[in-house]
């Protein structure tokens, strides 16, 4: 039996890791430029304005990296869209029944409740909420973002409170994403003890055989099933893994 | 004989100055004493102390004092036309107007001008936003970025205000985008104008009217048109994102308010159900590092 520590698999493509630095750049610039913008009147805020050459220069470097983030979007929609009938490797992001039995057996099991941890697929309910919360966070700061941007337009047909509605939903949802990547995403990629200081995957794209048995079993037999592992671990063919 | 006309004419461009200059340092010999003060009988006292530094650099440095202050050529200065401080600078606004006819008539017919008139003390005179002494240019960048505090004097002190019926408005402007965008220019770039709109853009700076005028550019009838000042395309819908500078609330802009208050429950309870679970993951593998009564 090879090494189930040392042999690495595929878990993330080139393109997808593209997509997660992508996001990460324009993550943090968005923050860094719309956060001081949301609380202009603290000294830090002035400073980060100040700092990033005024009030203009902040807002041109928020809608510049905006529009990245826009077409990112536009980007990873077409490419779902496109592999959604890939047998191997799919996205596998949408929330099913199984997943909140998933969630509340997890639950069970991490409070001592329970002796069985459920048995997770390609991604686990954390991932696809997580999943879920950045495409649905993304579709409300892109729309109230725009109507903040091009407010003489919307109010062609739209109703003008909408205005400052969306200024208050654009602020209310940063910092929701803003919470949720400090708590949940760093805490998951991060902060986990079997992780710490950081999960490579999304980096490097691989990770152990080992840990894809223990972390997603059901990937696993699926991927053994079709021959994609080692025939060291009873799958059908020999291909190299990953593919 | 050309190089004397050029001197005659040299000198006769520099006198008056000179003579400016020597006439007010006759005035400063006194006034630029600290804590000279003119006590009013009928009330109210009003500084008579001049900063030589702060006049030299307003708009008005080449005038000389007894260009406005026409009757105090001599000394001891005649008395007191006015009773009260309030008094004195509704008289000196005539000497305002003297040279700034156009203003002063606006201001006549504004409703701070009419508010003077009936005897309402807290109105503004000219010197009110101007000063006495260090009138700046009020195109300036400096000018227009301060205008909201300007005008804040007054429009930021709910005691104040509450006198007339009227709510302080200067903490709701300073929230909204175009009060945000107007403190950070003066903040930050403080030598290029706001591009965002300050008090006067909308409610006029010297025929300012009671919002409920319907002849004010805020009235109902007036406001997209004075929208469309710097908004060219906007919507017909436009004014209609207006908060006329309320905080939202229930009975005023209520979307914005119950997006506000969806937020606030939305973010907090995120937030505790996101550190129950990394607690709980955490309890986990604090059991398999130490132990537990369950592995």
């Amino acid at each position: 039996m090879s090494d189930r520590n040392s042999h690495q698999i595929e878990r993330f493509s080139f393109a997808q890791r593209a997509e997660h630095l992508v996001l990460l750049v324009t993550f943090n610039v968005l923050m860094l430029t719309g956060l001081p913008q949301k609380y202009s009147t603290t000294g830090w805020g002035e400073g980060l304005i100040y700092l990033l050459g005024g009030i203009d220069q902040t807002r041109f470097i928020h809608r510049t990296f905006a529009v990245i983030l826009m077409l990112h979007g536009l980007y990873h929609l077409a490419v779902v869209t496109a592999t959604r009938r890939r047998p191997i490797r799919r996205h596998e992001m949408s929330l099913r029944i199984s997943d909140l039995r998933d969630m509340v057996g997890d639950m069970k099991f991490l409070a001592g409740w329970s002796e069985e941890r459920p048995a997770f697929g390609r991604f686990d309910y954390r991932q696809k909420f997580e999943y879920l919360a950045v495409l649905w966070g993304t579709v409300i700061l892109v729309v109230t973002g725009l109507a903040m941007w091009f407010p003489s337009l919307v109010t062609q047909w739209l109703p003008g409170v909408l205005i400052p509605a969306a200024r208050a939903a654009h602020g209310g949802e940063a910092i929701l994403a803003l919470f949720a990547v400090i708590i949940w995403h760093f805490y998951n990629a991060h902060f986990r003890p079997d992780v710490f200081p950081m999960d490579p995957a999304m980096f490097t794209g691989k990770i152990t055989l080992e840990r894809m048995h223990h972390e997603h079993p059901l990937e696993y037999e699926h991927l053994r099933r079709h021959g994609l592992l080692p025939p060291s671990e009873g799958g059908a063919g020999d291909t190299p893994a990953g593919r | 004989m050309r190089w004397i006309a050029l001197t005659v004419a040299l000198l006769a461009l520099a006198l008056p100055g000179i003579a400016s200059a020597q006439s007010n340092e006759a005035c400063l010999a006194c006034h630029k004493a600290e804590g000279m003060k003119v006590v009013f009988p009928g009330g109210g006292e009003l500084s008579a102390t001049i900063d030589p530094g702060r006049f030299e650099k307003s708009v008005h440095s080449s005038f000389t004092c007894t260009t406005c202050h026409t009757e105090h050529k001599d000394y001891p200065h005649p008395g007191l036309k006015a009773a009260t401080a309030r008094g004195y600078s509704a008289l000196a606004q005539q000497i305002c107007a003297g040279c700034h006819p156009g203003p002063a008539a606006q201001y006549e017919g504004s409703v701070h001008g009419q508010a003077l008139r009936k005897g309402v003390p807290d109105v503004p005179t000219c010197s009110s936003c101007h000063t006495a002494h260090a009138v700046v240019r009020p195109k300036t960048a400096a000018f227009r970025n301060e205008t909201p505090e300007t005008c804040g004097n007054c429009h930021a002190d709910a005691a104040v205000m509450g006198r007339y019926g009227l709510r302080p408005v200067f903490q709701s402007y300073a929230e909204e985008f175009h009060g945000v965008t107007t403190r950070l220019y003066r903040l930050v770039t403080p030598m290029s104008p706001s591009p965002a709109a300050v008090c006067y853009d909308c409610h006029a700076a010297h025929d300012t009217k009671s919002a409920k005028d319907p002849t004010s550019p805020v009235s109902r009838q007036n406001i997209l048109t004075t929208c469309r000042n710097c908004h060219k395309e906007a919507g017909r819908f436009f004014a209609t994102a207006w908060n006329e500078h309320q905080p939202p609330s229930l009975r005023h802009s209520p979307l914005v308010y119950l997006v506000q208050v969806f937020y606030f429950f939305l973010i907090w309870g995120t937030v505790l159900i996101l550190v129950a679970l990394a607690g709980l993951d955490l309890r986990y593998w604090a059991r398999l590092r130490w132990g537990g009564r369950r592995s």
